[in-house]
């Protein structure tokens, strides 16, 4: 299995997802269906890990590049995990150049707010998710 | 916000160390993260409201994990591809090497109940965070010049989200609405 392959694969599941979990469909799809680099034990318990490891949720994808060619693989998650974010400046760089324009301002704006609303609704899953876990804990 | 533009800001040590810490100190994902750095840099004078909602705004429109995004972006604003380089890897590295230990040894990272008590806690904790970084982001648009707008698009974006549109269509109908709002009535 060619560790170029596994990076390209991941870097695929990455750069198509706008959130650290979005990924997962598709990185099932390649590495548990399609390539059977990975069983879906696996791949759960890389979920798993990701979760419960302080810091980007994406980084279950090092977990996926481990269980698919070894440590070379968790460099390679690593790397996939990281190469979308550098598309971060050129996007920053675009978006400036027309923010003295109102109506760019007024869509920037209009995305802040919304993207206020995503949080609303993500940090209420959280919330919920922390009482479902306390609660299978104590009762 | 140009790159390396704010001299004003944290040196690319300080940077790296902010970053890590902010970053790799909460679970439940990066929207806490970006709320603890947000606290972290405004609290020292390194960055505004209007700047941390754009860094918002084009992290949460780059693909790939948002957090991350983040960073880099905020990197790139005091020391341009070097501290963003900088703030990628002081965010991302920390998390890969205990995901990559935890794989490793074949962890059962929730096979003890004080494990899962502790990680149930702390994502409540990041839920609460994710809350107030919500309320950071949404309350400059509360004045009163811009209170129906911010109150219209936030209403589509619910309706959107109970609709479970992805994340990314939400933002896009929302830049629909911003850019065809007439330019007067979208400044704050």
């Amino acid at each position: 299995m060619s560790l170029v392959i596994v990076y390209l694969l991941l870097l695929k599941a990455t750069a198509t997802s706008f959130a650290g979990m979005g990924s997962l469909p598709q990185i099932r799809q390649d590495f548990v269906e399609t390539y059977r680099f990975l069983s879906d034990d696996q791949l759960s318990q890389a979920v798993l890990v990701g979760r419960a490891t302080p810091g980007p949720m994406g980084a279950y994808v090092v977990a996926v590049g481990y269980f698919a060619v070894g440590w070379p693989g968790a460099v390679a998650g690593w790397l996939a995990m990281i190469s979308p974010a550098v598309l971060a400046i050129p996007l920053l760089a675009a978006i400036q150049r027309w923010l003295h324009l109102a109506r760019m301002r007024a869509a920037i704006d209009a995305v802040v707010i919304a993207s206020a609303a995503l949080l609303v609704a993500a940090g209420v899953r959280l919330l919920i998710d922390g009482f479902q876990q306390l609660a299978r804990l104590f009762f | 916000m140009t790159a390396g533009g704010d001299r004003s800001g944290p040196s690319i040590r300080t940077l790296a160390a902010a970053v890590a810490f902010d970053v790799n100190r909460t679970v439940g994902g990066g929207h806490a993260s970006i709320e603890l750095l947000r606290r972290t840099f405004t609290s020292r004078g390194w960055l505004d409201a209007d700047s941390h909602g754009l860094i918002v705004a084009v992290s949460r429109l780059t693909p790939g994990t948002n957090i991350l995004a983040y960073c880099v972006t905020l990197g790139w604003r005091y020391h341009g591809w070097p501290g963003a380089l900088t703030a990628l890897v002081a965010a991302s590295v920390p998390a890969s090497l205990i995901v990559f230990l935890l794989t490793a040894t074949l962890a059962q990272v929730d096979r003890y109940a004080v494990v899962r008590a502790l990680l149930a806690v702390g994502v409540l904790a990041a839920g609460v965070l994710v809350l107030a970084s919500a309320w950071a982001l949404i309350r400059p648009y509360l004045v009163r010049s811009a209170r129906v707008r911010a109150l219209l698009i936030s209403a589509v974006a619910a309706g959107l989200i109970a609709l479970d549109a992805t994340p990314v269509r939400v933002l896009l109908v929302a830049a629909l609405i911003g850019l065809l709002m007439p330019p007067g009535a979208a400044r704050r």
